[in-house]
């Protein structure tokens, strides 16, 4: 609860510095952030965009920070953690920042392409992979995939099923009709959004 | 869509009362209404109309702020169906809140609940299989449990009735051990099925691979429309493609204009009369308000799902009955089974990349039961035995996050289906066991002042050895079928997960071994039926709901039969 509430004030602080800029002047930091995060911190909101930046850049297609994946995330951590995850997750971030500190002498948010890139590689090259699953649960006994691995899966759904992802860009489909099981993938093209 | 009529003001007194309004209730109230029975179904939930009530039925994910995801405030209020990863925002409103509906589990045992009118028949898995006498003379063939009081023969012309108006899918191959259905037609196989298909038949002899049987209509029935592969069943379905008793029976009832429906209406106990020997009604408790109030009728039908009914006849007490009515057996609670779950294999298939599916099929494979099915197939490690549902399809994004890479050109790829994969996970058949129980916990009553419920019940030794074989039978088969990275699981996680739960209030031949008799009735009083899950004396390995349909209409026909005769 404790959390929470400091949570709110941190909000309400945020939206105070707006209407009195001067503020934002005497703080070493100046936040990076186009949005306001409900739930995350400033700083723990800055290192998901940097992070969601670096997994989904823009290319042809949309950017993970276009289809507001960041402030997905935030929501995720707001409403589907309980007191409990949140602090596991402000944890993890904290010491992923840290171990990024260690190596690149700054913040992730704040160091190059290059750095983060490097970073990232050696995360997926020490993450343990999730498990297959059988409708809706992961088989076998699941071993924690760590902060990288979670946040690059809650990444992935975030993106693949946003508006513009599901309805313009994957093959959208929404009354399919009679199941046909054998067609050719020219026929469809992209992967199905639903 | 007719409204249904919920006065039950007027009237205290009905021909029939069924309660319960799920895949059983809904075809007792048909059957009973049709029969021209005044019949009042009394449902403990809030009414479902079919599609008025249906408000997620259309939501793509980013109509909702979490995709579909169920926030934790609400998870916590259902931390027992949490357990099944079925539940989210799209579907909740169809859970039971857990928190509300406590019972106390001695072992791990999880209790879905779905209180509405149209209970599970909303949720259910749709997978419609007959029993054969492989299933019906299993108990007297081993020595487990007790004989059914039926045959095959007795149900047949059932499964057939049922059938017709249902609306069953699938293809007839004609094994002994897994009759026939009368069948729309079957939904189709995808490349990578018909493949490993092909490949098993022919290297395991005696064993097929078919498409599901499901209550999903492939053509349009009595006014409903055929499925149009959305699945998203458990929201409700617009066309009423598949068999739920909100689409199906309920209306067939009503239309009639005998059937009233109570909702909110919480059975308390069967009223018994200790002067004329029979039940003479049942006593409800609004569950909004918590007013007391009795309704009235000749004949009465339980269909409150397997744990529900019995634990309405527990608390059903009288002189008569000191241990809950109809429980001169004492097997009243006893005999609880499910199917086990979650044991199987999975693998990744080469070949048909330029090749996939149109729709989102509510279905999967089947392999029937194989094991100890004749001489040559008996095994001593186990007894009875077991089928499996699965299927193959194509990775999406999800598959990135395994991935060793991220970044743009990682992106752009996850837009293109991914590896095919196939998996099989197996269905077994638990033995009755007397000590596999519910009881009532006086101790600790529910919100409505009700007793609630222990259940203490386990899979044992012959459970874990099938478990064994159906993981061992599983990685072999995908190995011959050619697939690769095969892994094989084994996420047994206790009762309950099948969903299938059976028993408690078993038929059979003898009053002192069994609740009740061959036509559902309970042995002692003879115008109360039983007709939902409670009812099975086996569980076979084959999925029940279908046999609860056969067995209420096939009752609920000999109710009125007997009413007729006077005999009743």
């Amino acid at each position: 609860m404790q959390r929470r509430e400091a949570l709110k004030q941190t909000a309400l602080f945020g939206v105070a510095t707006t209407l009195f800029p001067s503020l934002i002047q005497s703080c070493k930091e100046v936040s990076r952030l186009n949005w306001q995060p409900q739930f995350l911190s400033v700083k723990n909101a800055e290192l998901i965009s940097a992070l969601i930046d670096t997994l989904l850049p823009k290319t042809e297609t949309p950017g993970g920070l276009d289809m507001k994946v960041d402030m997905f995330i935030d929501l995720v951590y707001g409403k589907l953690k309980d007191q409990d995850g949140q602090a596991e997750m402000d944890k993890e971030m904290n010491d992923f920042d840290a171990k990024f500190k260690e190596k690149f002498g700054g913040r992730f948010a704040d160091l190059s392409p290059e750095n983060r890139t490097e970073f990232l590689m050696m995360e997926e090259v020490r993450s343990p992979k999730f498990n297959g699953s059988v409708w809706g649960t992961a088989v076998g006994t699941q071993e924690p995939v760590g902060f990288y691995r979670n946040l690059k899966s809650v990444a992935l759904w975030g993106y693949f099923s946003s508006k513009e992802i599901g309805l313009n860009v994957l093959s959208y489909d929404p009354v399919p009709g009679p199941f046909q099981g054998c067609i050719p993938l020219v026929e469809v093209g992209n992967t199905w959004s639903l | 869509m007719a409204n249904f009529n919920i006065d039950a003001k007027k009237n205290m007194t009905y021909d029939a009362i069924v309660i319960g309004s799920g895949i059983s209730g809904g075809w007792a109230a048909k059957e009973l209404c049709e029969s021209g029975l005044k019949t009042l179904v009394l449902e403990r939930g809030k009414l479902v109309e079919h599609v008025i009530d249906y408000p997620t039925m259309n939501n793509d994910p980013w109509d909702l702020d979490l995709r579909g995801a169920a926030t934790a405030d609400e998870m916590k209020e259902r931390q027992i169906v949490g357990r099944s990863g079925f539940v989210g925002e799209n579907n909740m409103h169809f859970y039971a809140k857990d928190d509300e509906n406590p019972y106390r589990e001695e072992k791990p045992f999880m209790w879905i609940r779905a209180n509405q009118m149209g209970g599970r028949s909303l949720l259910w898995g749709k997978q419609c299989y007959r029993w054969s006498d492989l299933d019906f003379s299993a108990n007297a063939k081993d020595g487990h449990g007790v004989d059914w009081p039926i045959r095959y023969n007795d149900i047949a012309p059932w499964y057939t009735y049922v059938e017709k108006f249902a609306g069953i899918s699938g293809e007839a191959i004609g094994l002994p051990q897994l009759p026939d259905s009368h069948f729309l037609p079957p939904m189709e196989l995808n490349c990578v099925e018909k493949d490993v298909k092909k490949r098993i038949e022919k290297e395991f002899p005696g064993r097929n691979m078919i498409i599901g049987r499901v209550a999903h209509l492939t053509v349009p029935l009595n006014g409903r429309g055929q499925c149009q592969s959305r699945n998203r069943c458990d929201r409700g379905c617009p066309y009423g493609a598949y068999f739920s008793s909100n689409a199906v029976t309920l209306p067939a009832a009503n239309v009639t204009g005998n059937l009233t429906i109570r909702p909110f209406s919480l059975a308390e106990a069967i009223i018994y009369d200790e002067e004329k020997g029979r039940a003479v009604g049942v006593r409800i408790i609004d569950s909004e308000t918590k007013e007391t109030i009795e309704y009235y009728a000749r004949i009465i039908f339980s269909n409150a799902s397997t744990i529900g009914t019995t634990q309405l006849l527990l608390n059903s007490t009288s002189n008569r009955f000191e241990n809950g009515l109809g429980n001169d057996s004492g097997e009243l609670g006893h005999n609880l089974m499910d199917h086990t779950y979650r044991v199987g294999a999975m693998g990744k298939f080469e070949g048909h990349e330029d090749e996939y599916y149109k729709g989102r099929r509510p279905n999967g494979i089947y392999i029937p039961r194989y094991r100890n099915i004749d001489e040559k197939s008996t095994t001593d490690k186990f007894l009875r035995g077991y089928g499996y549902q699965g299927g193959a399809g194509r990775a999406n994004w999800d598959a990135g996050a395994n991935q060793k890479a991220f970044g743009g050109e990682f992106k752009d790829a996850l837009m293109k289906p991914g590896d095919w994969e196939f998996f099989i996970t197996g269905f077994a058949e638990c033995l009755p066991y007397h000590e596999n129980q519910v009881t009532l916990d006086k101790n600790n009553l529910d919100k409505w002042g009700r007793p609630t419920l222990v259940i203490d019940a386990e899979f044992k030794e012959n459970e874990l050895a099938i478990n064994r074989q159906i993981q061992i039978d599983a990685v072999e088969m995908l190995e011959k079928a050619g697939l690769k990275d095969i892994v094989g699981f084994d996420n047994e996680h206790g009762m309950g997960y099948g969903i299938h739960e059976m028993g408690t209030a078993r038929m059979g031949k003898d009053p002192k071994t069994s609740v009740l008799n061959a036509t559902n009735q309970v042995h002692a009083v003879k115008n109360v039926f039983v007709t939902d899950g409670a009812c099975m004396t086996s569980s076979s390995c084959v999925n029940p709901s279908l046999t609860y349909m056969a067995l209420t209409a096939r009752a609920a026909n000999h109710a009125v039969s007997e009413l007729k005769k006077k005999n009743l």
